[in-house]
């Protein structure tokens, strides 16, 4: 042991010549398939029946030293009716501004609701809830500019703002330069060592629908069952709530966890002919339960109150949707899983839930690379 | 209003605030800087490949000076996540206030390229490296020399704690060496590759995985292979980590009649493991008491 009053000076002159350095690193490329067989086509939107590719995306991330980071986010999807293939991100993100800030701008996904947010593929579900499918046409992306900030307090709370184009939402006649703004916040924290919640709320408004212009709900009915590109019901403002609660044994959520999560929106202003009494409304509730690391079994129930317009009046429209899911992931980056899907049309009108059905769903999702650590 | 101008207005100067992925890092921030504001990020019980992004650990890391994680993507299913959404600029990958320890320390088991299906294994290395109390030094000295990089302060508080540190462990590390020699040349079963570090240092053999792949949990195909692979052996133990469900090592246990022993793969302060000397002393006290009994 005559070394040993060397040894431990070692390491510190050792280090003095091994720092850390910021390097421009190699960019990151992923490739997700989520290939899929749906028995029959369901009310509005999601996937279509027969075999499919749905959001299959190829990502390129690129981390420009400690500032900034680049995303751009390619997505094929295709079946029987149509192949479609879409740019759904290429924004770049601040990360060195301070007070907690963080800027984006480009085209990326809005930071509204709980799912808005994350990318389909990461769902514990085949499909978006109704809400989702209603009234931000599954997910709402779009080309803007967004800031939020991240407040330095022991609760996580976060308010974000962002400015868009408005055209991902859907066809509209009307052309403002900021077709949709939003605003949201978000807090969040621990109940205990086992639990910890999210919630938020959220507010779209809507600039797009020129003075006038009648809601095409009930022109475009027939194109219910089918694709959508866009927001189907829409009004000028858009209101969001969110709850979402884990929980784990010992905090581990590697072997179990239980996730229950609930959103709530409503739709206001949908025309000129709306009363206050004449709003959209939609909500879910989901409870997913991973009960071995492998395994996970989840289900799901909402629905969705809707307007629709004819003319100068609207007819009550109400559809219900209830899902249950099984899914097994051999590793992290496969996924099988089968869903059931039952809609129920509660109140119809000229057949705009005509194509509401039950559905088996068999899903596949393989990934290659390195794709985003999933949010919570 | 008032809550809101609390929050946007700068805070006053404090205390270092320290985020630690785990445990280990913690501690060790303990022992070099006493006065900081620490916290671990997981526990002994949690998987540290699995976290969740969780919004207490975002509003953590954006109050964070300096972060320490083992890195060797240990932490890439969560940090990463953490990283962009705390809007923290200093604890950005490549920043003073992110020290990746595995960037810094070697690792073992590092590879070219990782053939796909190889299960979880990252070319960077086994990031376990803290349970090997050589490497858990070098880490010692990375921690006060980047202590006192962002900290400039109390750089020499940082280096006379850790060099005052490092002597006491020189003492543990040879009385350790001296407790540890019936365990040479032992044989043990494993569940993933956790404790690897530790047995290279005793000098202790691998001889079976519960896992089929790195990362993949066990399998009753794999482990009823292992029940005839393991038939005439005699390792010391099936080891696993607390945070591992002990149901696939009991299983072989009871075909094999080799004995369960459920380690800390780190510090657990609630149950009386505080210091990196109590973790050593309690991996050896266990391992040295499965010894005797046979």
């Amino acid at each position: 042991m005559t070394k040993t009053s060397l040894r431990w000076f070692i390491p510190l002159a050792f280090l003095a010549s091994t720092q850390a350095q910021a390097e421009l690193q190699a960019p990151d490329i992923s490739l997700t398939l989520d290939a899929y067989h749906k028995s029959d086509s369901t009310a509005l939107g999601g996937r279509v029946e027969g075999w499919g590719l749905s959001h299959t995306e190829l990502g390129i991330s690129q981390q420009f030293g400690s500032f900034a980071r680049g995303k751009f986010t390619a997505v094929a999807e295709s079946n029987k009716e149509e192949t479609d293939f879409s740019i759904e991100e290429a924004y770049l993100q601040s990360l060195a501004l301070p007070a907690g800030l963080t800027v984006r701008g480009g085209r990326f996904l809005a930071d509204i609701g709980y799912l808005n947010g994350q990318h389909p593929h990461a769902d514990s579900f085949t499909e978006r809830p109704l809400l989702y499918r209603a009234f931000l046409g599954g997910h709402y992306y779009d080309d803007g500019l967004g800031l939020s900030m991240v407040m330095p307090t022991d609760l996580y709370w976060r308010i974000s703002a962002e400015a868009f184009k408005g055209d991902e939402l859907g066809e509209f006649e009307a052309d403002p330069t900021i077709g949709t703004w939003a605003l949201s916040t978000t807090v969040g924290g621990d109940l205990s060592a086992t639990q910890s919640w999210q919630a938020g709320f959220s507010y779209l408004r809507n600039r797009m629908l020129a003075e006038g212009e009648e809601e095409h709900g009930h022109d475009h009915a027939d194109e219910h069952a089918g694709h959508s590109h866009g927001a189907e019901y829409t009004g000028k403002h858009l209101y969001l709530a969110d709850l979402v609660w884990k929980w784990a044994p010992k905090g581990n959520n590697r072997d179990q966890q239980l996730t229950l999560s609930a959103e709530y929106a409503r739709v206001n202003d949908l025309n000129e002919y709306a009363s206050g009494d004449d709003y959209h409304e939609g909500w879910y509730g989901s409870a997913v339960y991973r009960f071995a690391p492998q395994w996970s079994a989840g289900v799901r129930h909402g629905r969705v109150d809707l307007k629709l317009g004819h003319g100068d009046h609207f007819h009550d429209g109400a559809l219900e949707e209830t899902v249950a899911m099984l899914a097994w992931s051999p590793s992290h980056s496969q996924t099988v899983r089968v869903q059931y899907s039952h809609q129920d049309a509660v109140e119809d009108w000229h057949g705009t839930f005509a194509g509401a059905d039950n559905a088996v769903t068999l899903q596949y999702i393989i990934s290659f690379g390195a794709h985003d650590a999933h949010t919570f | 209003m008032p809550l809101v101008l609390a929050a946007v207005l700068p805070l006053p100067a404090q205390a270092l605030t320290l985020f630690a992925c785990e445990p280990e890092w913690a501690a060790l921030g303990q022992i070099l800087a006493p006065q900081a504001d620490i916290t671990s990020a997981t526990h002994a019980y949690q998987d540290p490949h699995y976290i969740e992004a969780r919004p207490s650990l975002i509003a953590r890391l954006r109050r964070t000076d300096l972060a320490i994680c083992s890195g060797a993507a240990l932490e890439a299913g969560w940090l990463p996540a953490l990283q962009q959404r705390a809007a923290n600029p200093v604890v950005q990958p490549g920043r003073e206030g992110m020290l990746f320890v595995a960037e810094q320390v070697e690792t073992i088991n590092q590879m070219d390229q990782v053939p796909f299906g190889a299960g979880d294994v990252h070319p960077e290395g086994n990031p376990h490296l803290h349970l090997d109390p050589e490497r858990l030094r070098q880490a010692g000295a990375a921690m006060s020399q980047r202590l006192a990089q962002v900290d400039p302060e109390r750089a020499a508080q940082y280096r006379s704690h850790y060099l005052r540190w490092s002597i006491r462990w020189q003492q543990r590390l040879d009385d350790w060496h001296q407790r540890a020699q019936p365990l040479r040349g032992q044989m043990i079963v494993v569940q993933h590759s956790t404790f690897d570090y530790f047995w290279r240092w005793l000098g202790i053999e691998v001889i079976a995985d519960l896992e089929p792949k790195p990362g993949v949990p066990p399998t009753p195909g794999h482990l009823a292979d292992l029940v005839t692979r393991l038939d005439g052996q005699r390792p010391l133990a099936i080891v696993h980590s607390w945070y591992q469900n002990p149901q696939s090592a009991r299983w072989l246990s009871e075909r094999t009649g080799i004995p369960v022993l459920a380690l800390p793969s780190t510090m657990a302060p609630d149950d009386g493991v505080v210091t990196p000397e109590q973790l050593f002393d309690h991996l050896l006290d266990r391992l040295l008491a499965q010894h005797d009994a046979r």
